[in-house]
């Protein structure tokens, strides 16, 4: 990185007032000197000034009365008792914690089973437990079939047939859909 | 006598509703030359203005006067800005409609006769270089540039350090000195 470069790095901060009294000094005498370094200083003010004026003139068109007049209506309004405490939940200290530990409590419960099994008296603990059940009313069923030891689980849709339903205890005649 | 900021804040702390207007009068454009400098939308930023009083009016209660009042409130801007410009950005079809409006407005200031071709080309590509920057480098231009705020200020508002501040900067600068370098 040559001067030029180093010095255009600080033109930023020398105008913003931000650097020590070695430093502007430095940045003065160098831009004082080189017309690289001028044009850069101007280009900034000039993009400063421009981005300014046109801000300063939309602002300077924005009345007080009619602003402070909608804002004391809102403020008046009578607020709903929900608003008090979803602001009150979402301003506490470290609300931001709330939602992954509340991912993280679900998980763990969902999970409970895996790693404790047989908490709920052996019910949980059977292996190959499966449940049959119809899903629509054109006979497409699901069956769920799960593997506690190796924490397999098999989600099966099929198709009933016509009449299949009343002998419930046979094999189903047509294979699974998928 | 004219009270200071902090004053005023105690005063509000007490329920006194004319010192909240007080304030709200000395900062109402200058928060809303800002939010506009973030989503260059005057409806939009209208909107969050009011939305920023809104909500410093509910909270100035634990307002503990760590730091200014001003700081506190550009603070609540800046953040209330940058979450509407996201939705802006996910819905660019209203995006590219509130850059037309601005514009729109720009023409009226350009039918002053000392404000020439060169100036009006400058403006209307500074919008769109501005545009082109993330939330974070616009938000420390504007706040430099518009309020002229300290690099110490800047950074208490938007959560970040000094350095930072300037490295936004810089990077906000140059980008759009590469942009508009043909109209400068």
């Amino acid at each position: 990185m040559n001067e030029c470069e180093r010095i255009q790095e600080s033109i930023g901060p020398w105008l913003d007032g931000e650097l020590n009294s070695a430093e502007c000094e430095r940045v003065r005498t160098h831009v004082g000197s080189c017309p690289a370094c001028l044009a850069a200083q101007q280009k900034i003010e000039k993009i400063d000034l421009a981005l300014r004026s046109d801000l300063v003139a939309q602002a300077a068109k924005l009345e007080f009365a009619p602003f402070w007049r909608a804002l004391e209506r809102r403020i008046s309004e009578p607020r709903p008792w929900y608003q008090e405490w979803r602001d009150r939940l979402v301003s506490a200290p470290r609300s931001a914690w709330a939602v992954p530990a509340l991912i993280a409590l679900l998980l763990a419960v969902w999970s409970f089973d895996s790693y404790f099994p047989g908490w709920r008296g052996g019910v949980a603990a059977r292996s190959g437990f499966a449940a049959v059940d119809s899903i629509d009313a054109h006979g497409r069923s699901v069956a769920l079939w799960r593997e506690n030891e190796t924490k397999t689980t098999v989600i099966w849709l099929y198709e009933e047939q016509e009449g299949e339903h009343e002998t419930a205890e046979e094999a189903p005649k047509s294979g699974p859909a998928f | 006598m004219a009270l200071s900021d902090s004053e005023l804040v105690q005063k509000c702390q007490a329920g006194e509703m004319t010192a909240f207007q007080e304030l709200a009068s000395r900062y109402h454009q200058k928060v809303y030359m800002v939010i506009l400098g973030l989503l260059r939308n005057r409806e939009d930023a209208l909107e969050v203005s009011q939305e920023t009083f809104f909500r410093a009016f509910r909270k100035i209660g634990g307002f503990q006067g760590g730091s200014s009042f001003y700081t506190w409130i550009y603070r609540i801007a800046v953040n209330l800005a940058i979450d509407a410009q996201r939705r802006q950005k996910r819905n660019p079809l209203e995006f590219r409609e509130s850059m037309d409006g601005l514009l729109e407005s720009q023409d009226e200031v350009a039918r002053d006769p000392f404000v020439d071709v060169h100036d009006r080309e400058l403006r209307e590509n500074l919008i769109k270089a501005i545009n082109d920057l993330t939330p974070e480098h616009k938000a420390v231009i504007v706040l430099r540039t518009i309020e002229g705020l300290s690099y110490k200020d800047i950074g208490e508002i938007l959560g970040c350090s000094e350095g930072t501040v300037m490295s936004r900067l810089h990077y906000a600068r140059k980008k759009l000195h590469d942009k508009l370098s043909a109209f400068l």
